[in-house]
């Protein structure tokens, strides 16, 4: 069965996006990205540093595969759509993955700035893809502002605690009509299939496979644990019960 | 010669010298490289067009990893 995620009229066959942050070297992180699948993975925009010339990370990033420049580092709303307006101008795509963080202890996004940046850059023709806690209510501000998708985080940035924040997500998907993309602290397979079997459409990783051992095993188990999850969702997952149920006759025992 | 500012850096360009030349001379010819003059972002197409002029400040970022 033909099961594609569309985000702003463009299909993707795979549902994990990999953040390409904290590998060893590009060598390693590309080989992750072949093995977990992503079709879409996000960069960040830096100034050089002249004095200290690095690799040009997309260089390393396989053929075809869809840029998702990040507004990472930005604290405010006007912040954000500069960052953005300067990706968009220097030849990277025109999707944004809007970060829009002043916290630096728990990485935690501003909503009002989100919003507000998120408003400005669809009226100026940017595909947004908001990083956001995960309130119902502010994803539906976000929905009807034109925002492609919505992100909102399963726990922190960088901590791997998995779905903390479960239910506000079960609520947004329920109600979300754009795709719901989970987006941090999935430290874990097991998280993301969970996510996957709570609705969401897909979900993006990057510590957790960057900061493995085996990398490349890791993107290979997460691609695993998102189809897993997508297909049971997909299945019809049973519903708890308080008590047992047989699985055996309950009569002509010997 | 004539004095632009790169990056919070002093750097001499010559006269008429354009973004595309700017950019081969600090070695990025060819490599992503995203540009803001004076505040406001230039279109990739248009670096081997837009001339510098004395005192613009310019930012010159690129894509890195990240999450």
């Amino acid at each position: 069965m033909e099961d594609t995620l569309t985000i702003a009229g463009r299909s993707f066959d795979s549902r994990l996006i990999l953040g390409t942050g904290k590998y060893e070297t590009f060598e390693l992180m590309r080989a992750a990205v072949e093995a977990s699948g992503a079709e879409m993975v996000t960069v960040a925009v830096r100034r050089i540093d002249f004095d200290e010339p690095r690799e040009d990370v997309t260089s390393f990033l396989p053929e075809g595969i869809l840029l998702l420049p990040n507004t990472s580092g930005c604290e405010t709303a006007e912040e954000a759509v500069r960052m953005a307006k300067l990706a968009r101008a220097g030849g990277l795509p025109d999707w944004i993955k809007l970060e829009v963080i002043p916290d630096p202890r728990y990485l935690l996004p501003d909503p009002l700035e989100t919003l507000k940046a998120a408003e400005a850059l669809v009226a100026d023709g940017f595909t947004v893809l908001p990083y956001m806690l995960p309130d119902p209510v502010l994803a539906k501000r976000l929905e009807e502002a034109g925002c492609a998708t919505v992100m909102p985080l399963a726990a922190p940035i960088g901590t791997g605690r998995g779905l903390k924040l479960r239910d506000s997500i079960r609520i947004m998907i329920e109600q979300a009509e754009v795709p719901v993309v989970v987006d941090a602290g999935l430290g874990a397979p097991s998280h993301a299939a969970e996510a996957m079997e709570l609705g969401a459409d897909a979900v993006l990783v990057n510590t957790a496979i960057a900061r493995a051992d085996d990398t490349v095993a890791m993107a290979r188990a997460f691609r695993l644990a998102v189809e897993a999850g997508r297909a049971a969702r997909l299945a019809g997952i049973m519903d708890e019960q308080e008590t047992a149920v047989p699985s055996s006759p309950v009569g002509g025992t010997v | 010669m004539t004095t632009i500012v790169v990056n919070g850096r002093e750097q001499a360009v010559e006269p008429g010298e354009t973004v595309a030349r700017l950019l081969d001379r600090l070695g990025l010819g060819g490599r992503f490289a995203l540009v803001e003059r004076n505040g406001e972002p230039v279109e990739r197409d248009r670096y081997a067009e837009v001339e510098l002029a004395s005192g613009d400040r310019l930012v010159v970022a690129r894509p890195v990893a990240g999450g």
